[in-house]
């Protein structure tokens, strides 16, 4: 009796609750989920974790009616009580505008909402300054709002629906520390009230905030479900399997083996300059975006670039690959690099590892993929040289899988392998680390050691004040379209004291 | 880019409710196309000429700019048409070359065609906001606001689909790809560039589809509007001068006979 009184209780109090959910991605043998039960009760802020693949973010999309009203998957459930009124923030935040403006997105909600356009200015403005976003002028593009602030703005205008029950899918993903910051102070001060069910795999900032933690397996299992330190403390080695940037990870991944064995020797650089710039300065267009009065990297070293958004990091790395306009001396491998008008070579001995990896394949498979720029070697030779890069950066072994069909960290490693040839011995990279769970950068870490361990140069952008320390053997900081300082790291110094 | 486009001023053509002067300048076209009697196609490109170097507020230079590609247009299919048009009163004839007098009378009006064409064009297109636009279509002539709305999305995203074929490019130069020489290589180019693009942009355009409907967008549903349109006073004083510019067209036309 008093546990059916608890059950009635139980389903009032519940935001939502799903009983034995059945699903399946369409062409896939295996289920999903099987029988999978999950609720929540209002008020609740609850973070789901769990391995990339599990359906973390399918069953936040189960919740919110997104599947199947919008997106159609095969599923059925025994109950499916799905809350009246809820708010999604998805993890791009390139693509959940549909209108240039940003009171014109909000607008489209109030549009929505059939909300009466005498009322709408009020509101907009209150939405913006319930997320902390604080704009001199309303109607500015979203296109020039930094990635943390279009999110705030996702944010607010979910928030004007006045949601029950908040589904946030993992909106700090694609952040820099900085918008990371931000998104999820604004979180915190604007659904205070509000149930929050969350997928993340960045935690740090949100770890003392939530009630309750759903743990994950492979296999669309609940492992375990908790309150946070439990299973912060209990679960610590699936934490760590599964990728997550649980607090302190950092620290337990310093004092791992893996770590230990590379950091040993390892400030190894040889005195040999593989690059000097002088005077050196990139243009886009007639303007200049980066300016460099003199730098030269020593063979072997491990260089980050670290910055603000737009302050010309990526455009150094365009610069020395020869693809902006430049002017100034640059040096590499001891060859001074003339821009011709009409440039068709690039630099040899340099190569460049964009954001985006699926805007660098070329071919319908990994072997192809790992191939195609080795016209000039004997086909024995070029395959002997994919066979070894895919045992080097664990990809599928097969090598005819299609690049697209690789998971997101599959697809970084493979974007990396490709621009290994035999000729390269600088390798620049833009942020190949970002958006990546804890596993897929550390593995990537290493396999990039072992390749500086091998003799070569590693430049490399990123955000991530911890790669930078416990990485780099040279710190170069970039502010306002100038390189600003070059610090040498000697090997295992803290970077946040320079920093300081 | 964007910023290029801005008018040095806003002139009356920017107040006509952008609905009806698209349905008005499509009508100007639809009888700009039918229409055989030169003299009357070149006097309406004498006033479309007019209306977008006096009315759009933009500078001159900016227009002239423009205008390049139109007489371009202009010098191409009136020159071909003239060169190796039928007609029956040859003035001048070279090889396969052959000039008579209805080729030139066909080589002019379809030029002249092509001017007007482009007039219009850029008068509608520098004198209207996109978002605007599709409003107006919404209000006034009641277009279903699914297809208005994945307009707007679509321009929002077009500076990210450039960024995207510049970053292609360079991802290209990086490769070491190289393309052959002549149509081959467009092929290869036009490979090259689509099935990434098109990847990339399905799924972008999927997961904004998403976001809209979690916005609570409802296909056919009935809905406020954030910018109201409706007609004025200007759109009467719009049909008014075009109205007036067709009839001074037409009688002087009529006039020259």
């Amino acid at each position: 009796m008093i546990s059916m009184v608890n059950a009635i209780t139980e389903l009032e109090n519940a935001a939502f609750q799903i009983t034995k959910l059945r699903l399946k991605f369409p062409g896939e043998d295996t289920l999903l989920f099987k029988d999978l039960s999950f609720s929540v009760q209002k008020g609740e802020k609850v973070l789901l974790l769990g391995p990339s693949g599990c359906g973390k973010s399918t069953l936040l999309q189960v919740a919110s009616g997104i599947v199947p009203n919008s997106f159609e998957l095969p599923m059925k459930a025994e109950t499916l009580q799905l809350p009246e009124s809820w708010g999604f923030v998805f993890q791009d935040p390139d693509t959940q505008f549909c209108m240039p403006f940003v009171d014109e997105e909000l607008a489209f909600v109030l549009e929505n909402l059939n909300v009466p356009r005498e009322k709408m200015s009020s509101l907009i403005a209150a939405s913006l300054e319930r997320v902390g976003l604080h704009l001199e002028e309303i109607h500015v593009p979203i296109l020039e709002l930094s990635q943390g602030m279009k999110q705030r703005l996702a944010l607010a205008s979910v928030l004007l629906m006045e949601p029950e029950v908040l589904f946030l899918d993992e909106p700090s993903a694609l952040l820099d520390p900085e918008g990371t910051e931000q998104i999820w102070s604004s979180i915190q001060a604007a659904a205070a009230e509000q149930t929050v069910v969350i997928v993340e795999h960045k935690i740090e900032q949100i770890a003392n905030w939530i009630d309750r933690v759903v743990l994950f397996t492979d296999d669309g299992k609940i492992l375990a479900d908790g309150p946070p330190h439990t299973i912060f403390s209990n679960y610590k080695d699936e934490l760590i399997q599964y990728g997550i940037w649980y607090p302190g990870v950092w620290e337990d991944y310093l004092t791992s083996d893996d770590y230990q064995a590379l950091a040993c020797n390892r400030s190894s650089t040889s005195t040999f300059e593989v690059l000097h710039a002088e005077d050196f300065c990139g243009y886009r267009g007639k303007s200049p975006v980066i300016q460099v009065e003199s730098a030269s990297i020593a063979q072997g070293s491990w260089v980050t670039i670290l910055g603000e958004n737009g302050s010309g990091k990526s455009s150094l790395l365009l610069s020395l690959m020869q693809l902006l306009k430049t002017t100034g001396s640059l040096t590499v491998n001891g060859q001074p690099i003339v821009q011709k008008k009409r440039r068709k070579t690039l630099p040899a001995g340099l190569s460049l590892v964009f954001q985006n990896p699926e805007l660098q394949f070329v071919t319908n498979s990994i072997t192809e993929e790992l191939t195609v720029s080795l016209q000039s070697v004997q086909a024995v030779k070029a395959e002997q040289h994919a066979v070894e890069m895919i045992e080097l950066f664990n990809l599928p072994t097969s090598g005819n899988r299609h690049p697209y069909q690789l998971s997101i960290g599959q697809k970084r490693r493979l974007s990396v392998a490709t621009a290994l040839t035999s000729s390269t011995d600088i390798l620049l990279l833009d942020e190949p680390t970002f958006g990546q769970d804890a596993r897929n950068t550390f593995l990537m870490l290493e396999k990039l050691e072992s390749l500086r361990k091998a003799g070569m140069t590693i430049v490399m952008v990123t955000h991530d004040l911890e790669i930078a320390s416990h990485f780099a053997t040279e710190q170069w900081t970039v502010a306002g379209g100038r390189l600003v300082s070059c610090i040498q790291l000697g090997g295992m110094t803290d970077a946040r004291l320079v920093y300081a | 880019m964007p910023a290029w486009f801005t008018p040095d001023r806003e002139t009356w053509l920017y107040r006509v409710n952008p609905a009806l002067k698209f349905a008005i300048f499509v009508s100007l076209l639809l009888i700009t196309l039918f229409t055989r009697n030169l003299p009357f196609v070149s006097w309406l490109a004498v006033l479309f000429g007019l209306l977008l170097y006096g009315f759009s507020g933009y500078p001159i230079r900016k227009l002239a700019l423009l205008s390049i590609p139109l007489v371009i247009s202009f010098a191409s299919t009136a020159g071909t048409m003239i060169l190796f048009g039928k007609g029956d009163a040859v003035l001048w004839q070279w090889g396969p070359l052959k000039i008579s007098e209805e080729s030139i009378q066909h080589g002019l009006l379809l030029g002249t065609k092509s001017l007007t064409f482009g007039f219009v064009g850029f008068t509608f297109l520098l004198t209207v906001q996109p978002v605007l636009f599709f409003y107006a279509m919404m209000q006034q002539f009641r277009l279903p606001s699914k297809y208005a709305y994945s307009f707007i999305a679509s321009i929002r995203l077009l500076p990210v689909v450039v960024e995207e074929i510049q970053v292609r490019t360079n991802a290209l130069k990086v490769r070491g790809i190289t393309f052959s020489r002549g149509m081959k290589g467009w092929g290869e180019r036009i490979q090259a560039y689509t099935v990434p693009l098109f990847a990339q942009s399905i799924r972008r355009a999927q997961r904004i589809a998403i976001a809209m409907e979690a916005k609570q967008y409802q296909m056919g549903a009935a809905r406020t509007y954030f910018y109201p349109t409706s007609y004025s006073r200007m759109d009467a004083v719009f049909i008014g001068v075009i109205a007036a510019g067709v009839a001074g067209v037409i009688l002087l036309v009529v006039g020259m006979k």
